[in-house]
């Protein structure tokens, strides 16, 4: 299935590869507005983990741990944020990253399955792969970054200091007037 | 505040509207001409596709900033997909998220323009008393020297250790908190975007606004629209029409919306340039880490500018100091996986940072592809040279102000570990797809103005060539991209084209 699934989406992901500055890429005209509930699969799930496991290891640093912010959740809800043909496009993607490990990894093991230090590696090898793969393995840091740095507290950790307005009550000062002359 | 009407407000039935002109799109230039005519005394509406959120719902939280007011919920981005393109949708379009940048746009442009263009009206003559008006308007200054902050300073110092021209920059705002939100909107009305400037003054002289309302067809009759048609979308998804009927149409939805509205239409495209020649300005983080704090992300969001601004054609480049949050420092560059990733994000606050601005080449195309929208763009073998030349100067001035190393947006952990490898850093970066972590915030150029119908779309009056009521005041017109941040010639421009309008009139 990997295999058959690579050859058919490779000329077709392009879009899927997008990883803009947050999250996703969502091309939609605005005739097709997103505004669902989407819930991601166990397997989603599992891969988004263990990707994050690999690449925000909190344990031992001063980072917010990992465990305490919810770092999936946040995904699944980016993922309510795109239009249908994209969403399709980012879930295929992210299969073909998984079960690529099986073939194109020569693992013979879905990405989820493998030991901390061959995931580091796999990850390591699509950042300089094809365009393709180069592409999917952004949107994946992409995606795993904005699930752990939407946490406000996680931004505190490293000294962000978030909302500011009105913690400091700063006053808004309105409107500004309307000029009096043309000239 | 601003007074408008939301779709909630508006009858299940829908709303026809009798106007002088409509206007559709509420960002730089929607707002600014909505204002200028009715000034003159113009019964005006204004028709924005996005909602309408006051400042005070604001949550200085980027990713939330993101969801609900930019296009796409910051998600739209090129065909190939390594370049996202942000704009505003919301009333008061890009002005409201955008980092208050304000630049003139290039005397040499303007020649371009004259040149092979035709354009000989736009000269920084004609053009030089409309710039006053809006940046008085706008409260447009060079940042004082409290408003430049350590992040700032750094890019100034070291640039003037390595001879490159440096300044404090240049913003639309009043009284900044200097609470570094300018791009999830300013909570406390600061920057003087279209949400409290234009659109409430056009609001007074009795224009009328409608949010969450999609302009979608045209009727059309003898070259002239006699009337839009749009869609006004509820909370509840529920669609109620809106049918506007005015003598004169002013179509400045954007440089991405502008040319999909004419496409769906099929109209004012005889010259075949409808949603050609898309320009962008793709940018690029650059960070050099300090051995000591410099918590980039506080103080003004753009603080300093260096660069040859003036040479865009011979290529100048443009580095501006800025950072955000987290979420996005951590996705405009790569700081590597596992530890180097944790590593990279705990020095955060040490980095100096600063975006990169070229004047990349007209080679893109907006079109739609059934429903869905399509943004072709890849970058330029020749602005790829002109990207390499800006992060060059940017390193040079980073090593110069004391970092001790630099990271660069590649889609893999790149540094530059010294002052020495620079050259040999920079000459190993290759152009190609999914390369660079770029990001583009200034779309520009689908509707390009011109003295030639059969190689233009708008006339040099801001008119469409093919249309006799219909203006064009937005980014789209642009003929060539600008290298500097648009906003302020988009103002610009908007005065001048209302003029013009009303001279017509």
């Amino acid at each position: 299935m990997p295999y058959k699934l690579y050859r058919r989406t490779f000329t077709k992901l392009s879009i899927l590869s997008g990883a803009s500055v947050l999250v996703l890429p969502g091309c939609s005209d605005d005739a097709v507005r997103p505004s669902r509930s989407v819930t991601l699969t166990a397997d989603e799930r599992e891969l988004l983990e263990r990707f994050a496991e690999v690449y925000v290891p909190t344990e031992g640093t001063s980072l917010k741990p990992r465990s305490e912010v919810p770092v999936v959740d946040n995904i699944e809800h980016a993922f309510a944020l795109m239009d249908a043909p994209t969403l399709e496009q980012v879930r295929i993607g992210l299969k073909l990253f998984n079960y690529g490990a099986i073939l194109i990894g020569l693992h013979f093991a879905r990405f989820v399955h493998l030991s901390v230090e061959q995931r580091l590696a796999y990850i390591r090898r699509w950042e300089e792969g094809m365009e393709i793969q180069r592409g999917i393995s952004t949107v994946i840091k992409k995606l795993v970054c904005y699930g752990y740095w939407k946490d406000i507290e996680a931004g505190r950790a490293i000294g962000y200091q978030g909302p500011v307005s009105e913690a400091g009550g700063i006053p808004s000062i309105g409107n500004a007037p309307m000029p009096k002359d043309r000239s | 505040m601003l007074k408008v009407t939301q779709p909630s407000e508006i009858p299940d039935a829908g709303l026809t509207l009798d106007a002088d002109v409509v206007v559709i799109g509420s960002g730089a230039a929607g707002a600014v001409t909505a204002y200028e005519l009715a000034r003159s005394g113009a019964k005006v509406v204004v028709l924005e596709a996005g909602p309408y959120i006051p400042s005070d719902q604001f949550r200085e939280h980027t990713a939330t900033a993101m969801e609900t007011l930019y296009q796409d919920a910051g998600n739209q981005v090129n065909t190939t997909g390594d370049l996202p393109i942000l704009q505003g949708r919301c009333v008061g379009g890009s002005t409201v998220v955008n980092a208050a940048a304000c630049f003139r746009v290039p005397d040499q442009v303007l020649q371009n323009w004259r040149e092979q263009h035709g354009l000989d009206n736009l000269s920084p003559e004609v053009l030089a008393p409309y710039f006053e008006r809006v940046e008085r308007n706008l409260s447009v200054h060079q940042n004082d020297p409290h408003e430049v902050n350590y992040n700032g300073r750094l890019l100034i110092e070291g640039a003037q250790k390595v001879g490159i021209p440096a300044a404090p920059i240049s913003r639309n705002i009043k009284e900044c908190a200097l609470t570094g939100h300018c791009i999830s909107g300013c909570k406390t009305d600061r920057k003087q975007s279209m949400l409290v400037t234009y659109l409430p003054w056009a609001s007074e002289l009795g224009a009328t606004i409608l949010s969450g309302t999609r302009a979608e067809t045209f009727e059309i009759s003898d070259r002239r629209v006699t009337a839009v048609n749009a869609a006004a979308s509820d909370a509840n998804g529920k669609v109620k029409p809106v049918r506007v009927e005015a003598g004169l149409v002013v179509v400045a939805a954007g440089a991405v919306q502008t040319p999909l509205l004419f496409q769906r239409n099929k109209l004012g495209n005889s010259s075949d340039q409808v949603g050609r020649n898309f320009a962008c300005h793709p940018s690029l983080a650059v960070f050099g880490e300090h051995e000591q704090d410099v918590y980039a992300w506080v103080g003004a969001t753009l603080s300093a500018q260096a660069g040859d601004v003036e040479n865009p054609l011979r290529g100048g480049y443009l580095l501006e100091a800025g950072m955000v949050g987290p979420v996005v420092t951590s996705s405009w560059v790569d700081g590597g996986i596992g530890r180097d990733f944790v590593e990279f994000m705990e020095s955060a606050k040490k980095f100096q940072a600063a975006v990169t601005l070229i004047h990349d080449h007209n080679v893109g195309r907006v079109y739609l592809d059934g429903d869905r929208k399509r943004i072709e763009y890849d970058l330029d073998e020749r602005d790829f040279e002109s990207m390499r030349e800006a992060l060059r100067g940017t390193a040079r001035i980073y090593f110069a102000a004391g970092a001790h190393r630099v990271y660069l947006p590649t889609t893999r952990r790149t540094t530059i570990e010294s002052a020495d490898q620079i050259d040999s850093v920079i000459n190993s970066l290759t152009n190609g797809k999914h390369r660079y972590r770029m990001t583009s915030y200034h779309p520009q150029g689908t509707m390009r103005m011109g003295a030639d119908p059969a190689r233009s779309v708008v006339a040099p009056d801001g008119r469409c060539h093919d249309l006799d009521n219909v203006y064009i005041p937005d980014a789209s017109l642009f003929p060539s991209s600008l290298l500097v941040n648009p906003q302020v010639t988009v103002y610009t421009m908007a005065s001048y084209i209302s003029d013009r309008i009303l001279a017509r009139a």
